[in-house]
């Protein structure tokens, strides 16, 4: 380059990667530990379990994700969950095919996030209320439909697909790999992806420099949206009811899972891969802390803890790195 | 009286004459720049010390230092006799150092009353004294002569109001040196004078001032001494009664206006862009036309509608009236996305607010004009978003280790070229720059003038809006004067002195009658 050099920093896109290897070290470590503490984790069933488990998050988190750059926040999706899961019961217990229920189901799951990008765009509510809001709307809606009863579903292909491997995978963890590439390239690969980022660091300066804003913004709540309503297809699939009380603070979960994945909730600040990381971290807390028989309010506990040291030091390391 | 109301009267201050302050080479590098070479200078007890020098010179580093807000990176302070370190704004208030800021730094939300007192409230067994604390900020206000309520809302006064309050604040916690960093930006003559009134006051009462500002006419109304700063160097102190407006000029610049503007004239060509008796938010009946090859400049104060016009046009606010026409043909232009897709860009007058996405790469921010052309339907090709931010980095001189190093760790200047730069590759028509060289060095400054000449030898137009009367005196050839939401007056060239382009944005004869009133 002919640019006068500057030594000093190194570039930041390696300090990024970086981060991300540090998460997967952080897994492939506490994976490492309960498999010689316990003799049940590194069984095959205790695995997919695992990955089961952590796959609903970590697919919220990604949507969740998406909205936070931009320097939003989607509190609803626990809720969009929940409610997904009763639309696709009804859909499927009316005789709807499993493949138009699931369809009409992540629509649904558009629709709220259409909304939300309405409230924010047009009515000029900030996030966290229209968000709010919903979480609370949602649930009583759902509970209205249903009157307060969940709705067993009757079809068991449907179920079985929560339940069945495929090449020795879970089924729910192949979702997340359906669910991360499109959102990496997206993300890392898409010039939407760069409006996110730019959108979240200074909307006023993208505006003038012809970005869309508000389709960004309608861009990110819609895919937050259609990410809970699929994984209300997938908590439908695998408890086998439609009940809209499920799903309770998943969205605090999702938040978390992306934060710890290195998500800033200043914005434009994110990846794909971290909230991913960040959600299987937290899955594999649970799941070990469920072995070592530690009560299972202490459990919420340590997670809040890892939560603050995790971000702490994520923060001193920005710093460190400035 | 009461203990709050003591506090207006300064702390026991040295005898007039005698040294207060001290810098021994003083001196602040940030990453990339020498913000401040060492400067060596004493500040004399109860004197009113001016402070010039172009934007970028270091003045606003300076102040930085003096009031604890950044360490300085070597050199001494002795303040009254003893070595300061001045490490802490909290350390340099209990010095006795206050500033009062440009912008102002107060709670809008609280009252007048709330910011006089903030971190010194007045309260009994905990309980807040809201209705003394009232009284005597009132009596504080009443007693400088501003004529201003102590229990309203703070922003619901006016920028130059509150800039008021700011100094009224500044002058009731022991004050024995006060900064004052342009602080007539925003005010209007009635209320500069009140100012003026105060910090006669306070010198009076042995304070120690540093006035920074841009007006020579203040300079030499005020001040007792005045040092010039360039390039973040000191370059001389002089006393104000042995020196004169066009020594200083020449200390602050040390240039020929020549070496600075680079004026290449074209023949314009046809008309790119044509406002026919346009109105909207903020002005009113403005007619102009922009041709292809010719700087239009847009000359005026803050708030005489200048941004106002230039960001309607833009699209960015509806007109109320007029028309708009592009290349001979009316057209309606209702987003930035429309006037960007006729073949307009702004570089917008705020750098941090409106220009910059800060915590992103420069590379990111130099293509986000044309990610649509540098991705297909579905892809960004990385190799082209590459070759186009390094384009722009090397074309631009931009001083930045990579593409990939965030746009907060360049300088002022190199940001501005961002700014700029985005544009380039976008390949624009006509170029609106909102004040393109606040903040920038001199240095930096001439190379945004050769680019504007690059872009119009190219057959663009430019619109330039500046409240620095040499900046479009020297660059533009057809030269509209703004007063209060109107165009009030039109030069062509260099055919108006500055005195007269001045009057006519000042129009300050009816001002001063209807001020005093």
């Amino acid at each position: 380059m002919s640019t006068e050099a500057i030594p000093a920093e190194k570039p930041k896109r390696n300090y990024n990667a970086l981060f991300g290897l540090t998460l997967l070290a952080l897994l492939v470590l506490l994976w490492v530990i309960l498999s010689v503490s316990t003799s049940s984790f590194a069984s095959a069933n205790n695995i997919s379990n695992l990955l089961r488990q952590g796959s609903m998050i970590a697919i919220l988190a990604v949507g969740q994700t998406f909205v936070i750059i931009t320097g939003g926040i989607d509190l609803s999706v626990g809720a969009v969950v929940g409610f997904a899961t009763v639309i696709a019961a009804m859909l499927i217990n009316a005789g709807v095919p499993v493949f138009l229920a699931v369809l009409l189901t992540l629509l649904v799951g558009v629709a709220i996030g259409l909304f939300h990008g309405f409230g924010i765009v047009k009515m000029g509510l900030p996030p966290f209320i229209i968000t709010l809001a919903t979480l609370t709307s949602l649930r009583g809606i759902g509970l209205l439909i249903t009157n307060g009863n969940s709705i067993s579903i009757n079809n068991d292909a449907f179920q079985e697909f929560s339940r069945n491997s495929f090449l020795g995978v879970p089924n729910l963890f192949w979702m997340v790999i359906l669910v991360g590439i499109p959102a990496y390239v997206f993300l890392h690969h898409s010039r939407w992806g760069r409006y996110l980022f730019s959108v979240g660091s200074n909307a006023e300066a993208s505006r003038l420099s012809g970005v869309n804003v508000q389709r960004t913004i309608f861009m990110a709540y819609t895919l937050s949206g259609l990410c809970a309503a699929f994984v209300g297809v997938l908590l439908a699939s695998r408890i086998g009811i439609g009940n809209p009380t499920q799903a309770e603070g998943w969205e605090l979960q999702a938040i978390a899972s992306s934060v710890i994945g290195g998500t800033s909730l200043f914005g434009a600040v994110g990846s794909v891969h971290g909230p991913l990381l960040g959600a299987f971290i937290l899955a594999t807390i649970n799941n070990g802390a469920n072995l070592l028989n530690v009560n299972a309010f202490w459990q919420r506990i340590v997670t809040g803890v890892l939560i603050i040291v995790i971000v702490y030091f994520d923060g001193l390391r920005r710093r460190g790195g400035k | 009286m009461t203990s709050t109301a003591q506090e207006l009267h300064p702390a026991p201050v040295l005898e007039p004459g005698r040294t207060i302050l001290e810098l021994h080479g003083l001196e602040k590098k940030y990453p990339g720049t020498h913000a401040l070479k060492p400067v060596t200078l004493a500040f004399k007890a109860g004197e009113i010390h001016a402070i010039v020098g172009e934007n970028g010179a270091g003045k606003s580093t300076l102040i930085k230092l003096l009031t604890g807000v950044m360490p300085r990176t070597s050199g001494e302070v002795i303040w009254e006799g003893k070595p300061a370190a001045l490490a802490t704004p909290h350390e340099a208030m209990a010095l006795g150092i206050n500033a009062v800021h440009q912008e102002v730094v107060l709670c809008r939300h609280l009252t007048v009353a709330a910011n006089m007192f903030l971190g010194e409230e007045n309260s009994r067994f905990g309980i807040l004294q809201q209705r003394a604390m009232v009284k005597e900020a009132q009596k504080i206000i009443d007693d400088l002569g501003f004529d201003l309520p102590a229990h309203v809302t703070l922003g619901d006064l006016t920028i130059g109001q509150q800039q008021l309050i700011a100094a009224a604040r500044a002058t009731v916690r022991g004050t024995k040196f006060l900064i004052f960093d342009e602080p007539t930006a925003y005010l209007t003559r009635k209320e500069a004078d009140q100012l003026f009134t105060l910090i006669r006051r306070l010198k009076g009462e042995g304070v120690t001032i540093i006035y920074i500002s841009h007006r020579m006419e203040e300079v030499f109304e005020l001040a007792d001494r005045v040092s010039v700063l360039r390039d973040g160097t000191l370059v001389g102190t002089r006393n104000i009664s042995e020196t004169n407006d066009a020594e200083l000029v020449k200390m602050m610049i040390n240039r020929s206006i020549e070496q600075i503007y680079h004026k290449e004239h074209f023949t314009p060509g046809a008309a790119i862009l044509e406002a026919r008796n346009l109105s909207g938010k903020g002005f009113e009946n403005v007619s102009m036309t922009v041709r292809a090859g010719e700087i239009v400049g847009l000359y005026g104060l803050i708030g005489a509608g200048r941004s106002e016009f230039v960001t309607t046009l833009y699209g960015r606010h509806r007109k109320s009236a007029g028309q708009v026409l592009w290349e001979g043909k009316e057209v309606q232009i209702n987003s930035e996305h429309d006037a960007i897709k006729l073949g307009m860009a702004l570089a917008p007058e705020s750098r941090r607010d409106q220009g910059l996405c800060l915590n992103l790469p420069v590379g990111l921010n130099l293509n986000l004009p044309i990610y649509k052309r540098i991705s297909n339907n579905l892809l960004i090709s990385n190799a082209q978003e590459k070759t186009q931010a390094d384009r722009q980095i090397a074309d631009l001189r931009i001083k930045t280790p990579t593409r990939n190093a965030l746009a907060s760790s360049l300088s002022g200047g190199n940001q501005q070229k961002i700014v700029i730069g985005k544009w380039l590759a976008h390949g624009a028509k006509l170029f609106i720059f909102d004040e393109p060289t606040v903040g920038v060095d001199v240095g930096t400054k001439a190379e945004i003038y050769r680019l504007f000449s690059a872009l119009l030898s190219k057959g663009a137009g430019i619109i330039l809006i500046s409240s620095y009367l040499p900046e479009v005196y020297e660059l533009a050839d057809t030269l509209h004067v703004f007063r209060r939401g109107k165009l009030v007056a039109t030069h062509g060239f260099r055919t108006a002195d500055h005195e007269e382009i001045l009057t006519q944005a000042l129009a300050e004869k009816q001002e001063k009658l209807g001020g005093q009133t």
